[in-house]
């Protein structure tokens, strides 16, 4: 399982948006990793987001591949995770925060 | 990115305090990185189960990105506990404050991999100068 924890502002995304959300992410991680997305929301509740200290309309997707990635292929993969998060939610980029991380060292 | 992430008992810190906290960490990492304060996230939580707070009241994790130096951190870590401690009226021993690196080029902003610490204000401005053209 990739774990994919996504961070997303209360009220910001309907429970609809969601649903499709976490099948876009599964289709996302099978196509790129071979593995289904553990999906874990959380949501910030109202008034307890800021972004350069004003109310936040920010989202954060942040997923642990399960091996290394060259940074070419992550690149990639980060585009196609925030162009995919915008489309379905109608957030801006600028309101998208995209992490891939390598897989901790055991 | 940097999220700071605060998670704290029912309670603990009102909607009044996490404004100012949230003032604070900005300001705070700003001055400590030289970093714009665009990047800056920071979210309040309360009871949430994947940050355990091991007894204590509140606990801020900050993943920033890496290359930043044991001083700044060390500044950032410091003056973050005494925001938190000041405006919720906490004790500092019911604060924690952890830094947890992310290298920059794991992340991804408005649609860009973000800069390495202290290229941001090219990666700003060549930004920006991006967003001009699409709108025009």
């Amino acid at each position: 399982m990739i774990i994919s924890t996504c961070l997303v502002q209360e009220g910001q995304i309907l429970e609809g948006v969601k649903t499709k959300l976490h099948a876009r992410l599964n289709e996302f991680t099978n196509a790129k990793f071979d593995s289904n997305a553990d999906v874990k929301w959380t949501e910030v509740p109202d008034g307890s987001g800021y972004t350069a200290a004003q109310p936040s309309t920010s989202s954060i997707v942040s997923l642990v591949a399960n091996r290394s990635l060259e940074q070419e292929t992550r690149i990639s993969m980060l585009h196609e995770l925030c162009e995919l998060w915008a489309k379905e939610t109608g957030c801006s980029l600028d309101e998208i925060v995209g992490v891939i991380n390598d897989p901790v060292a055991s | 990115m940097p999220l700071y992430l605060t998670n704290a008992a029912k309670g603990a810190i009102d909607d009044s305090a996490k404004k100012k906290i949230a003032e604070d960490i900005t300001q705070i990492h700003c001055d400590a990185t030289n970093a714009p304060p665009e990047f800056v996230h920071a979210f309040f939580l309360e009871e949430a189960p994947h940050m355990p707070l091991g007894g204590k009241s509140a606990k801020l994790v900050g993943s920033i990105r890496a290359g930043r130096n044991e001083g700044q951190k060390a500044r950032i870590t410091a003056e973050m506990q005494q925001s938190i401690c000041l405006h919720a009226g906490l004790p500092p021993d019911e604060i924690v404050v952890m830094i947890r690196d992310t290298p920059a080029s794991w992340v991804m902003e408005g649609g860009e991999i973000l800069p390495e610490p202290g290229d941001e204000k090219a990666w700003l401005a060549a930004h920006k100068t991006k967003e001009a053209a699409q709108h025009d």
